[in-house]
């Protein structure tokens, strides 16, 4: 990863500095140039304390890369000592109690700024919806909407920010030839692995979100049963997985890579299962890890292959899922249940064709994108469950 | 917090940018204001960035007698803003003006958008209830870009029929018929949130187009097979959702029929379109 030089104008004074590509604004503000105004809260968008002005426009600058500011201008909130509409803002916030521990205020001056300046005639509903994009614990906001609509009804004195136009952005180096020659050095998905060595607990699960799904084979129980009970079948049937060991305790540690459009992890996980031949069911208890994003999730799984009496058979899950980290954070309860199936789908049609003595097709496997990083661990421990009966 | 390293560079060139993809091992990023999120929670992990949002080809508008094509980098703000004419009167600009915050819109680009097709974002439902098209550049020299409808672009969650060497250069919005009345809803929590529920409705007859989507559940979004039942009053929005999306959770279902009844509401008070 190269590292690559940046040159902008912050608050007025240009400056030069090599950082990595992947240093965003707000990190590129308080660690190569110390302008510590400038905060970070959630760091995905959503508080909005990092909002600092690019090229005269509120912008998030945890989310906006340093790399892509190349030539812009940023104003942080150091930058604004001869400003008059700041500070009348400045001075608007003190008088109304706009702010207590002063956390989001260098965001919330920027987009009260933006709103002064874009939207004169602004009532405080409006001033409310603009600032839904900044959060701020202190205050309840009452304070913070009086003091921007104080200084929107009391003539404000002229923005001397202002949005300027946007640039083509020039580039001496061509794109394949400043990507094309380092890109494939490594992968990052497969970059770091952490194995749990220990699994979840049932009680630790009992208030979690639990997902039950059906699918069903147009053949026979036992014709199921040998599939989803032969390791070496049923293996070809998930996504990327893998055994690795078998701890003195005797629980299995495997992964499994998985994506979901541009998500990519993989999953490193310890589980622990019972099978019971007779009823064709199984019990799975485990915990996965990805080890990139710190995510962890434990969870439980209950399923059975059933013998229909108009013919075929029926697979039935029973998932409990808990999960931690960033993912828990990014995901939603609809996206997993739709991710649960499409995975679901594409593993019933591999143990359907490996059932009929066919080659499940791989091809449409790697090309299928709805794959969910909880289903996927879920499979991937039936998976190794099913390897060691 | 810090994604996960990667390589970066700024396209030059449209075909710079398809020849840097190297097969879909390096990921094309324009506002970051989606992707953003997921690189620093580690979620995503590519192995290079090539940065589009400021190439010429794609910061154009094109105007056709019968549609107006957006280059894929055009910023949410600059379409609230009015900035590019709104081919639909004010619905485009409407839509564009209630998308995340306007920091986020700033940066955030209608291309990316759809692109990275989160299943409740807003242009995702809105360019599909308008009928409108992706117009995709594939890797092959002098082939004229191909185009997709909306409803056929997106295939699931974060994932559309783009190949890894695919580049979505634009979208063609048609221009609706005299008379015609759109409608969209969303449910949201707090403003400027994901909608967990959404609806659109557009009812263009001299196009003879009636089209009510269904947003926000987890996957594309879904089209009625017959919205004029529902326009007619001859079935109910849980009816309709009952039968279009019969694997969705009972409270899921009655969240978007809400959203749907209130677009109904909101279609009957529209103004028709008059180009």
């Amino acid at each position: 990863m190269t590292n690559m030089t940046v040159d902008l104008v912050v608050n007025g004074t240009p400056v030069s500095e090599t950082t990595e590509p992947r240093t965003h604004l707000a990190d590129f503000l308080r660690e190569e140039l110390h302008l510590t105004g400038t905060h970070l809260g959630c760091e995905q968008g959503v508080c909005g304390a990092c909002t600092v002005f690019v090229d005269g426009r509120p912008t998030r600058s945890c989310i906006t890369l340093a790399a892509t500011c190349e030539g812009a201008e940023v104003r942080s909130v150091e930058g604004f000592d001869d400003d008059a509409l700041m500070a009348a803002l400045r001075d608007a916030f003190k008088r109304h109690h706009g702010l207590q521990c002063g956390y989001c205020t260098p965001g919330m001056l920027v987009t009260g700024y933006d709103i002064v300046r874009r939207l004169p005639n602004a009532d405080a509903t409006r001033v409310r919806k603009e600032l839904s994009g900044n959060l701020c614990r202190c205050t309840g906001y009452a304070g913070i909407v009086a003091a921007i609509m104080d200084v929107l009804e009391n003539n404000p004195p002229l923005a001397t920010v202002q949005p300027q136009t946007r640039t083509v952005q020039k580039s001496e180096k061509s794109a394949v030839e400043s990507i094309g020659a380092t890109a494939s050095i490594l992968s990052p998905v497969a970059a770091e692995k952490i194995t749990p060595a220990s699994i979840p607990t049932k009680s630790s699960l009992a208030e979690a979100p639990t997902l039950s799904r059906t699918r069903r084979f147009d053949l026979a129980a036992t014709d199921i049963w040998n599939v989803v009970s032969d390791p070496e079948k049923i293996a070809s049937c998930m996504p990327g997985g893998q055994l690795d060991s078998i701890t003195d305790d005797n629980l299995l540690q495997g992964k499994c890579a998985v994506s979901m459009g541009p998500i990519k992890a993989a999953f490193a996980g310890t589980a622990k299962m019972d099978l019971n031949e007779a009823e064709k069911s199984g019990h799975v208890i485990g915990r996965g890890k990805d080890g990139l994003s710190r995510s962890q999730l434990d969870g439980m799984l209950d399923f059975k292959v059933i013998s229909l009496p108009e013919g075929g058979a029926e697979l039935t899950l029973d998932m409990v899922y808990k999960l931690t980290g960033p993912l828990s954070q990014f995901s939603r309860p609809t996206l997993v249940a739709e991710i649960a199936d499409r995975i679901l789908d594409q593993v019933a049609a591999s143990i359907d064709a490996l059932a009929r003595g066919q080659e499940p097709d791989l091809t449409t496997q790697s090309n299928l994108n709805g794959l969910s990083l909880m289903a996927s661990v879920f499979m991937g421990w039936i998976k190794r469950v099913l390897r060691f009966r | 917090m810090k994604p996960a390293l990667f390589d970066f560079a700024v396209a030059q060139s449209l075909s710079d940018a398809q020849s840097a993809l190297l097969g879909g091992q390096n990921k094309l990023v324009s506002g970051n204001q989606s992707l953003g999120p997921m690189l620093n929670l580690r979620l995503t992990r590519p192995a290079g960035l090539i940065d589009i949002s400021r190439l010429p080809e794609l910061r154009n508008i094109e105007e056709f007698e019968d549609r107006v094509r957006f280059g894929a980098a055009i910023t949410h703000a600059e379409i609230e803003d009015g900035e590019f004419p709104d081919p639909t009167g004010h619905w485009m600009r409407d839509a564009a003006a209630n998308i995340a915050y306007r920091a986020v819109r700033n940066r955030g680009t209608i291309g990316g958008s759809l692109a990275h097709a989160d299943p409740a974002a807003d242009w995702v439902i809105v360019m599909t209830g308008l009928c409108a098209t992706a117009i995709i550049l594939g890797p092959e020299d002098n082939t004229p870009p191909r185009s997709l409808p909306m409803e056929d672009f997106f295939t699931g969650p974060y994932s559309t029929d783009l190949g890894p060497d695919d580049i979505l250069a634009a979208v063609d919005v048609p221009i609706p018929g005299q008379g015609a009345r759109w409608a969209y809803w969303k449910y949201t929590r707090q403003v400027g949130e994901f909608a967990k529920a959404s609806a659109t409705i557009l009812i263009d007859p001299a196009h003879n187009r009636t089209r009510i989507a269904i947003g926000a559940l987890g996957r594309q979004p879904a089209l009625l097979s017959n919205p004029e039942a529902v326009l007619d009053g001859k079935q109910s929005p849980i009816e309709a959702l009952s039968e279009a999306i019969p694997d969705q959770p009972a409270n899921a279902l009655n969240l978007h029929a809400v959203a749907l009844s209130r677009a109904l509401e909101q279609i009957k008070e529209s103004k028709e379109f008059s180009a």
